[in-house]
């Protein structure tokens, strides 16, 4: 066939057969003959510019003294994600901060740190951040607003109206200080205290059993028994990260120790609580609030409770938690999560039959609320009354999650002065005159009082991105006073704790020392026990034992990592998945299987969830160990004004959290659910498989077995069919104790911020396309009656007869002469054989190339680990790239490396020290002091892949668990 | 312009193009930048600092052997001496104005390695490597130009053969026979650059 034929005859051909454009020049120029021009010349521009763009180096004018280029700085400071003031260690590279880690010398956390901590990086470059304040909407300066809160304070003032500061529960004793100057400059002014799904019924009823109203602190480590109601202390419970350091310690049986903590729990939903508990009893809210008093009977002489009618197996569940409890008065423990006061009083009474407050419970000697305390539903009729001149609201979000918004949102349309002071855009600043966007946590000082006698310090890591100020320092000028607040935090610090240590003379001593250490811990002798008295007790009982309410219950529950839903918009929190249902990006109202099949309904089907004016209509999931005709939802979803990532994210649940004493209860009883017509959702679950299905993956055995030397895991010896790698200096080694890890998930998200890992959204996690490098498998064993759950975190096991390695065309994937399992991103051309063959599937493909275009946003990455593009496979690496930064620390200062130097960013900051790394080359290194142990075992050794990553099998202080299983 | 002339140019341009790239008479690897050499905003030479001067390497470039990089020095750095030396010197008056009116100066990066690439300076500074050996004879550089490939093969190549050596003062390897004792331990497994 003639060429020339076969392409012409594609192109169009006019009248006279002759192809379009070459007959037609213009300008002497036909189309074609341009294009060709054009591609000579594109082609000799192309041929000259093989150079790479030109890029500039910035070096300091005048350095701080302190800093290094490319060398990272460590600054110690204080978690702002909840109120439990964990430490943290701020990790800042060339004036960036890239990754925050636990402060092993905090006295509170450990060195523990949980997911929401290290999402704090993600959130300070968040480029949706509030970039300065805003007045009427419309960005406005700094004097603009002074002048117009100024105006307005004195027009209140005039008036006579009140002045409100609605804030979370302070414990910045510092920002309180600024607070009450602020209140007492003022006739009618009040702090309203609104943390909605905090401890508060908890203070509550201190102040009444105790005459003191303020949060006790728990201390597990010194229980030898726990027994929970509803509380999820390991999860999201007051200050998860110190209870799981204090549990997983008691818990230890590291160095030969045969004792260990005994928990029991009982509650409506699995909680990584419950989970990890040795004995877990499902028990609806109505049904727990008869245990309780059935267990007050039990341990207090003075209450007779046998009269109840509680279900037998529940009631068998509490003689023996009775029992338990008895016998170690003094050194048990019994928590509650309840927002109900009553049932807290319930509860103090029994601590304090068990004789448990001033050992195991510790109530601070000065009470924490010395104003007086206004409830929200106060300050809602009062603005409704048109009495409030001035509404500061701080950090918090009503228009989001209160029950009745909509009589809020018209309450403070009466306010003449609305004042959001808010880093982050939220439905309660878009309905505010004012908006003062505050600095993110990293970028601000505070301080907070953590526990009695533990002062611990935020500084900023970074100065302020954008034109934000202090909450506090605004409270200031509006008093007139023109101090910066960090000048306050010295001034406040100086007179209040300056005075009780006699270590230091010089202020600036001190205040270097407890800024350097992050916290100053004040030595002073015990407090002397509160005294109990059982006023409103009897009160409590009569309204805890009312059974007749009729319908369904709903409790409402925190996640891990979304918490209340201030950090909706962080995607990494949202893709974070649930501990224990593995769905990401979503809540669900959880039913057992009796009550979905009464419904008739089935997973993702909607229903529709009713309590008086309120209703939502909400996807369900059917989740073992769910009480009967009770709901669960977990609240900090459906949010309208969070951001890209958090709006319109699953359901705004929040709204039915009813209001008793001025408290919100987190126990709805008496709701109607009906099955809602709208259409099925599908859930974007990260694990499909609910049990292990009876392979040996995870070990346990009990107590007693450990005790009398039964646990010892035998090697199995294999044929050699590979022939063995040379490790000539070092090889790298994991042990993880399934005994101690919870299922937290801080791991997870702590080598997301350290290894760049992407989010991919709801629609490809749904097509299991997740890219976390660690994840936690969650296993369901449903053949009791009360189905026990079991974890197990999954990195890369780094195998020395990987399967991997083997079917990798391009050699992308190989051992490295240390034992790690490299995997070579530029080598990598994509054909995803290694992770068809991984047996435990922990490589993850760049199915598509992840945004990184936010130059802002950009700075959350770790600079030394490479941002993999589309087509590239990945996966753990142990953390090379701090193996390799100790071993040139190691070399350059001419010794080897100290066992227990490099840690891994998953072991570095695990609230329960369940993982350990090390050199298994050293034979004194304790990873192999652990892999060593009776209790070692490697996952699926019959595949003769020879893990680098072993495990420690679980034990439970448990006597029905002789077998593993 | 008539299309004759256009392809002319266009012909032109692309030789002359060729010509200047492959100068060196070799086919060049792609990405090789070496020779590299742009303007840089202070007409700084080397040559009259390092070279006719003999001012040490780390003592500009301070974090040559702590830091993963060996750091441009900050103005304060060059004011050190200059407040001194030829200060009215109009490229001087240039770091002078630039600490005036606080604007950092913009240097021109030239030796630059990708980013999946990761190369620490200390450790190479530590083990007795001269400066010379990536970055040329800088002493005799008026205008700083990119010496080495720095290709993976170059990086390699040392890699390879360093295992079981140590280098002497002047930065030359000196094999160890004697295998109690310590060397270089040059690694050549992938995970060492790149993570």
């Amino acid at each position: 066939m003639n060429r020339e034929k076969t392409w012409k005859q594609f192109l169009e051909t006019d009248e006279n057969g002759k192809p379009v454009g070459i007959s037609r020049p213009i300008n002497g120029f036909s189309r074609r003959s341009f294009l060709a021009a054009l591609g000579y010349t594109a082609a000799g521009a192309a041929l000259m510019s093989c150079r790479v763009p030109e890029q500039a180096v910035v070096p300091y004018l005048k350095k701080p003294a302190e800093v290094t280029p490319g060398m990272a700085n460590w600054y110690a400071s204080t978690c702002g994600g909840c109120n439990a003031g964990c430490g943290t260690l701020m990790k800042v590279r060339d004036g960036r901060p890239i990754k925050l880690e636990g402060n092993p010398d905090h006295p509170v956390s450990k060195g523990g740190l949980c997911s929401v901590a290290h999402s704090l990086v993600f959130g300070l470059f968040d480029p949706e951040r509030l970039k300065g304040p805003t007045l009427d909407a419309k960005d406005t300066d700094w004097a603009a607003i002074d002048k117009e809160v100024i105006a307005k304070l004195a027009d209140s003032k005039s008036a006579g109206k009140k002045v409100r500061v609605l804030t979370p529960r302070i414990t910045s004793p510092t920002s309180r200080a600024v607070l009450r100057r602020f209140i007492g400059s003022y006739e009618d002014a009040k702090l309203v205290e609104y943390e909605p799904f905090g401890p508060a019924a908890i203070v509550h009823a201190h102040g009444i059993s105790h005459s003191n109203k303020s949060l006790p602190t728990y201390d597990i480590e010194k229980a030898h028994i726990v027994v929970g109601f509803e509380a999820d202390f390991l999860g999201t419970w007051i200050s998860p990260v110190a209870f799981t350091k204090a549990y997983s310690s008691a818990r230890e049986l590291k160095n030969g120790s045969k004792e260990m903590l005994k928990h029991i729990q009982f509650e409506s939903r699995i909680s990584v609580t419950g989970a990890n508990a040795d004995y877990r009893h499902t028990a609806s809210p109505k049904e727990q609030r008869l245990c309780l008093n059935y267990l007050l009977g039990k341990v207090s002489a003075d209450h007779v409770a046998d009269s109840l009618t509680i279900p037998e197996g529940l009631k068998k569940a509490v003689d023996e938690a009775a029992a338990e409890l008895s016998k170690n008065k003094g050194s048990s423990l019994v928590v509650c999560g309840s927002g109900n006061p009553d049932v807290q009083l319930l509860v103090n009474a029994i601590n304090n039959a068990l004789e448990n407050y001033g050992t195991t419970v510790v109530i601070p000697a000065a009470s924490e609320e010395a104003e007086e305390a206004l409830s929200f539903d106060d300050l809602v009729s009062e603005a409704e009354s048109g009495d409030v001149g001035a509404l500061f609201m701080v950090d918090v979000n009503p228009l989001y999650e209160a029950p009745d918004a909509a009589r809020f949102n018209e309450a403070i349309k009466k306010i003449p002065l609305t004042v959001s002071m808010t880093s982050t855009g939220n439905e309660t600043s878009a309905a505010c005159k004012v908006v003062c966007a505050i600095p993110h946590h990293l970028e601000s000082w505070d301080d907070s009082n953590v526990r009695t006698g533990v002062f611990s310090i935020s500084q900023p890591a970074i100065s302020p991105l954008y034109k934000t100020r202090h909450y506090q320092e605004s409270f200031m000028r509006w008093m007139g006073e023109e101090t910066e607040f960090y000048r306050e935090l010295q001034r406040n610090w100086k007179e209040t704790l300056f005075t009780k240590q006699d270590k230091f003379s010089d202020f600036n001593d001190f205040w270097d020392k407890s800024l350097h250490d992050g916290v100053f811990e004040e030595s002073q002798s015990p407090a002397t026990p509160a005294s109990y008295s059982s006023d409103g007790l009897d009160n409590a009982v009569q309204k805890t034992v009312d059974t007749s309410k009729e319908g369904y219950s709903l409790v409402l529950y925190q996640k891990p990592g979304i918490l209340d839903g201030r950090f909706a918009n962080s995607p990494w929190l949202q893709e974070l998945p649930d501990p224990i249902s593995k769905v990401t990006w979503d809540n669900y109202a959880l039913v057992s299987d009796e009550t979905a099949s009464a419904l008739g309904v089935v997973e993702g089907d909607p229903i529709k969830i009713t309590k008086g004016e309120n209703s939502i209509e909400i996807p369900v999931l059917i989740q073992p160990g769910q009480a009967n005709d009770c709901l669960s939802v977990a609240i900090g979803y459906g949010r309208t004004k969070a951001g890209n990532a958090g709006n319109d994210v699953g359901v705004n649940a929040a709204i039915f959290a009813e209001y008793g004493n001025g408290l919100r209860s987190f126990e709805i009883d008496g709701i109607t659910v009906a099955k809602s017509t709208a259409a099925a959702t599908q859930f974007a679950k990260m694990q499909i498989e609910p049990s292990a299905h009876e392979r040996p993956l995870i070990k346990e055995y009990s107590l007693a077995a450990y005790k009398d030397g039964k646990v010892d895991i035998e090697e199995t010896e294999f044929e050699k069919l590979f022939s063995e790698h040379e490790y000539p200096e070092h090889k790298w080694g994991m042990a993880v104790d399934l005994s101690a890890c919870t299922g937290c998930n801080a791991c997870v998200l702590s080598c997301q911020a350290e290894n760049n890992i992407p989010v991919v959204g709801k629609d490809e996690v749904g097509l299991q396309r997740d890219m976390h490098w660690l994840r936690i498998d969650r296993y369901f064993d449903e053949s009791a009656d009360e189905p026990t759950t079991r974890f197990q975190p999954l990195p890369c096991m780094h195998c020395e007869n990987a399967s991997c390695e083997m079917v990798c065309p391009v050699l992308a994937t190989v051992h490295s002469t240390e034992g790690l399992n490299m995997q070579v991103y530029n080598r990598c051309v994509g054909t995803r054989y290694c992770a068809n063959n991984c047996a435990y599937k922990v490589r993850r493909f760049n199915w598509f190339e992840y945004p990184h275009d936010d130059p802002t946003a950009n700075l959350a990455l770790n600079p030394d680990v490479t941002v993999r593009s589309r087509g590239v496979m990945e996966k753990c690496t142990m953390c090379v790239q701090r193996i390799e930064e100790k071993k040139i620390v190691a070399r350059n200062e001419n010794r080897e490396i100290k066992d227990g130097e490099i840690q891994t960013a998953c072991q570095q900051s695990c609230p329960a020290n369940a993982i350990e790394f090390g050199d298994t080359k050293n034979l004194k290194s304790r990873v192999v002091a652990l892999k060593k142990s009776g209790r070692n075992y490697v996952l699926l050794e019959d595949l003769n892949t020879k893990p680098a990553v072993s495990y420690l099998a679980k034990i439970t202080n448990s006597e029905d668990h002789g077998e593993e299983h | 312009m008539s299309l004759r002339t256009l392809k002319i140019i266009s012909i032109l341009i692309t030789v002359i193009g060729a010509a200047v790239i492959w100068s060196n008479g070799t086919f060049r690897q792609y990405g090789d930048q070496s020779g590299y050499q742009p303007l840089q905003p202070i007409n700084f030479s080397h040559k009259v600092h390092a070279g006719d001067n003999s001012i040490n390497c780390t003592y500009c470039h301070t974090s040559a052997d702590t830091s993963r990089v060996a750091g441009i020095p900050t103005a304060e750095n060059c004011m050190a001496c200059h407040d001194q030396v030829k200060p009215d010197s109009p490229e001087i008056q240039k770091i002078s104005m630039a600490l005036k009116r606080n604007e950092p100066i913009r240097w021109v990066k030239v030796n630059d390695l990708p980013d999946h690439a990761i190369f620490n300076h200390s450790r190479h500074v530590n083990a007795g490597v001269n400066c010379n050996t990536c970055h040329g004879p800088v002493e005799t550089m008026e205008r700083i130009s990119q010496e080495s490939t720095f290709s993976m093969g170059s990086c390699v190549n040392c890699h390879r053969t360093h295992k079981d050596a140590v280098l002497d003062q002047d930065g030359n390897p000196i094999k160890i026979l004697d295998s109690n004792k310590k060397t270089l331990k040059t690694s050549t497994d992938c995970a060492v650059c790149h993570h």
